[in-house]
């Protein structure tokens, strides 16, 4: 833990009878960049809060490059925070927003002019120095915003929705920039998001938090390919479920008993359990039913409806009427209809296994 | 919070807890000393009475006077609720210029002083020869309730969507019984708290009305300003307190009307 | 709305137009003139007359100082209560609201009045202050300039907490947050962002407080007396007793023309700032 820049231990935190944070542990390493993802009421937004000393935790400790800043003010910190809303000072020039917290310290004139100046040029808003903040567009306000926080060489930097208030379009670009800029500063950075995507592309750690805890924290990769619990699963990406129970394990291929038939995966389960069987729909390959699959896992169904998603094709399949299972698609097989009867097919890795029925 | 914030947010609400007090004060006072016994203003008062109130059938001329007041203050808020009205809707949907400043100039009584209002009028209503005082007092009245009318009117018909005059239009309204049936109930509420604030700067008036009154057609201001330095006795503080409750009845209509925040937002 | 020309729309404000034009511009115009004519025609005599003699620079002087000195308090006493009440919620902001509106709405004779009985030499200010051991003996504080300017500042408050509140309430309060988080402490705080986001608040309160101490009439009469004159008491004495209108008329445009003059030069601050940013 030598190198964690940001350390959570223990975090609780209740308002009146509801407890939004139920013992949170959180270790950022040096120059990393994580993700607090996970819907709204799950405690992220409290816990950044905590950390930026805008609210007292009811127990546990925040370190700060080792230090212990549990009960320091937050001007006394040094963590930097990018406001969902941004929170510029209305009555300053955008020049002025970034000087704000160099001229609160004793630095002389002539060096905040050129912290200014280096940071609006990182930024690309030079020619908008002595501008107004009204009228600067959203995403011209977000970057006054990060240049505001970064002047001040916080240690952290902490994001809160930055991008909720953008349009899709600027904010897939935002999110590139930001990255970018965050890179060449090269500052611990902790972003609080409800949105998946924006996790997953700027992430290198995600923590998906549920409930005040946080539920796995890991790179983005493994957050969508292994998720630790049901709720990671069900928060992040979109996946095929299907119910069944567990029957005997052979060769170290445990088999599940479903609707669809016989399905097998890896992981060891007591005989006899409820599970829930769910696979990431673009890992399920389809093929025609007279056709032999190689794949260990195989099911048949019928193609009930294709929704045309742009760059990709939403296929829904039924069995039996009363299943939908999604399976996504690049494109359309040859000779594949509505109506048709279809071989879904996936590997043993793609296999994930959850306890409890489906609800 | 730091230790330095705490401090400064308990004497911020420690101030605000002692200006609730300051403010409530001379309500407070009145009201006590008007159920007293003793002529003498002591608070607490030695014994409870209503003997005030029972004075003020005694008290030469208070009907006629409050009579007076009262038409006053209702003739000259209805009068300045229709022009004012009017005139609202003028600089909020027309389209001709000096808008702002005529707008500025419609509420501009507001900010002169009253007294001078009142002797511009004085020498005006001279030399036109006007000596009826009760006319005087209502022409001069609303010069001080029609601000108060173009005010709030204006600022709520700003909020108006007046699609929905078009849309009573389309459900085959003429032009005028659709503002009739959607405009004039939408600003209900406006033409009642502009009534009331109008009304009750009427009747509170004294800097325009001094001017205009003499020994036999006094408004209720005048009459209590007299009272005042003639023969100072809990007889004001009654019907102090009776306007008192005047404004806490009307307070409480607006605050049906519009609510409590509303209201501070039209001061 | 095609159908509506634009010009039959002006005409609705005609009726209110053309009286407020009768019956206030022109009066306050002919008001105006007529101090600039003396018995030969266009002069400034009156104002010449009215400024040499000593007494009247007292007046004014006493007219400005009492209006100021009562803004300021207002403005102390104001300004943490604006922003106590914009934190507040729920019932305690109704308790606050209510205790501002239901003043502001009762007359002012009424409460001039009350304070008449306040200021007492056994009334509730003196009782507290024996009380407290800050005074040895009762005094009299009605017909003094304290007495005077407490009455003014409690009955003018109201015009100096909501303006200052209807802009403090618009701040977003994430806006101390982010100061606190660039490293600003709460001093700095204060004065580079809570003071300067609520300027226009402050501004337009001590301009409508300013403007209507100097231009009060009841509140001095009955709390200081004749002894001490200022522009609207002195006004009203030449009109009313003693008879003299050409003083009457000169002291009213000098009035009318310092509370212009306090109007002007708030819209001059608030444009200047608005300029800024």
């Amino acid at each position: 833990m030598q190198n964690s820049v940001l350390e959570v231990a223990g975090a609780e935190k209740a308002f009146g009878s509801t407890t939004v944070l139920s013992g949170v542990d959180l270790a950022v390493e040096n120059g990393e960049f994580i993700s607090l993802l996970g819907p709204s009421g799950c405690g992220k937004t409290t816990l950044l809060r905590i950390v930026a000393g805008l609210l007292s935790a009811d127990r546990g400790t925040v370190k700060l490059s080792g230090a212990d800043i549990t009960g320091l003010p937050t001007h006394m910190r040094g963590v930097g925070v990018v406001f969902q809303n941004y929170a510029l000072f209305p009555h300053l020039t955008v020049a002025q927003n970034v000087a704000f917290g160099l001229k609160a310290q004793q630095i002389s004139a002539g060096d905040i002019r050129a912290t200014v100046a280096k940071y609006l040029d990182l930024v690309q808003l030079t020619s908008m120095a002595d501008r107004p903040i009204r009228g600067l567009s959203g995403g011209q306000q977000q970057r006054v915003a990060v240049a505001r926080a970064l002047a001040v060489s916080p240690k952290l930097l902490l994001l809160d929705e930055p991008f909720s208030a953008l349009d899709r379009k600027l904010r897939e670009l935002m999110q590139i920039e930001l990255k970018r800029i965050l890179r060449e500063v090269g500052i611990t950075t902790v972003l609080v998001t409800h949105d998946q995507e924006e996790a997953l592309v700027m992430s290198d750690r995600i923590a998906v938090m549920n409930k005040g805890a946080i539920e796995q924290f890991a790179a983005p990769g493994l957050i969508y390919q292994k998720p630790a619990s049901r709720f990671v699963l069900d928060f992040v990406g979109h996946s095929t479920r299907i119910a069944g129970t567990t029957a005997k394990t052979t060769d170290g291929l445990l088999a599940i008993e479903t609707a669809f038939g016989t399905l097998h995966a890896q992981s060891g389960y007591i005989p006899g359990s409820p599970v829930t069987v769910a696979i990431r729909p673009e890992r399920i390959s389809m093929s025609m039913a007279q056709e032999t699959p190689p794949s260990v896992n195989v099911l048949s169904a019928r193609l009930t409806d294709i929704i045309f998603q742009g760059s990709k094709y939403h296929l829904l399949f039924e069995n039996q009427g009363d299943s939908h299972l999604l399976v996504e698609a690049g494109r359309i097989p040859e000779g594949m209809a509505v109506g048709a009867n279809v071989h879904l097919h996936w590997s043993l890795e793609d296999t994930l296994v959850f306890p409890g029925a489906q609800e | 919070m730091t230790a330095t914030e705490r401090i400064w947010t308990f004497v911020t609400c420690l101030v605000a807890t002692l200006v609730v007090v300051f403010l409530a004060t001379p309500l407070v006072v009145t009201i006590l000393t008007s159920f007293g016994s003793s002529s003498l203003f002591t608070l607490p008062p030695p014994s409870w009475s209503v003997r005030w109130y029972q004075r003020l059938t005694s008290v030469r001329g208070l009907g006629s006077t409050l009579l007076v007041s009262v038409e006053i203050a209702a003739l000259s808020t209805f009068s300045s609720i229709v022009i004012g009205g009017l005139a609202s809707i003028a600089l909020v949907r027309g389209r001709f210029p000096g808008r702002t400043a005529i707008g500025t100039f419609l509420t501009s009584p507001l900010m002169l002083p009253g007294l001078v209002i009142g002797i511009a009028l004085l020498q005006a209503f001279r030399f036109a020869g006007l000596r009826d005082v009760w006319t005087s007092l209502l022409l001069a009245h609303m010069i001080v309730t029609l601000p108060y009318a173009v005010r709030t009117i204006y600022s709520s018909l700003l909020l108006f969507d007046f699609t929905l005059v078009e849309a009573a239009r389309t459900l085959g309204c003429s032009p005028m019984q659709a503002y009739i049936r959607v405009l004039i109930p939408a600003l209900a509420p406006a033409f009642i708290t502009s009534g009331i604030f109008a009304f009750l700067a009427s009747m509170d008036n004294y800097a325009v009305s001094i001017f205009f009154t003499d020994a036999w057609t006094k408004t209720l201001p005048i009459m209590m300003l007299n009272l005042a330095e003639e023969q100072p006795d809990p007889t004001i503080a009654a019907i102090s307190s009776l306007l008192i409750g005047l404004v806490l009845i009307f307070l409480i209509i607006c605050d049906r009307a519009i609510g409590l925040r509303r209201i501070v937002d039209q001061h | 709305m095609s159908d509506r020309t634009p010009d039959r729309v002006a005409l609705l404000a005609l009726p209110a137009l053309v009286y407020m034009v009768i019956v206030f511009a022109i009066p306050v115009m002919v008001l105006i003139g007529r101090s600039f004519f003396g018995p030969s025609g266009l002069s400034v005599t009156p104002y010449i007359d009215f400024l040499s003699d000593g007494f009247n620079w007292r007046v004014i002087f006493n007219t400005l100082r009492t209006a100021a000195l009562t803004t300021l308090v207002c403005l102390v006493i104001g300004y943490p209560t604006a922003l106590a009440l914009s934190w507040s919620k729920g019932f305690v902001q109704a308790i606050m609201l209510v205790a501002i509106i239901l003043p502001l709405s009762v007359g002012v004779i009424v409460k001039a009045f009350a304070w008449q009985i306040v200021l007492r030499r056994d009334g509730i200010v003196a009782s507290l202050l024996m009380a407290t051991g800050v005074w040895d003996e009762p005094k009299l504080l009605l017909f003094t300039e304290t007495g005077l300017v407490l009455g003014a500042a409690n009955i003018f408050l109201p015009f100096m907490i909501l303006p200052i509140y209807s802009v403090l309430k618009l701040i977003d309060p994430s806006l101390q947050h982010a100061a606190a988080t660039l490293g600003a402490p709460p001093v700095y705080r204060f004065f580079r962002l809570s003071l300067p986001l609520a300027a226009s608040g402050i501004i337009s309160g001590c301009s409508i407080v300013f403007s209507l101490a100097t231009s009060m009439y009841v509140i001095p009469s009955l709390l200081i007396g004749d002894r001490y004159q200022t522009l609207p008491t002195l006004t009203a004495r030449a009109f009313l007793l003693m008879r003299n209108e050409r003083l009457g008329s000169t002291t009213a445009t000098i009035l009318l023309f310092l509370t212009i003059a306090i109007v002007m030069l708030t819209a001059w601050l608030v444009r200047r700032r608005e300029v800024q940013t």
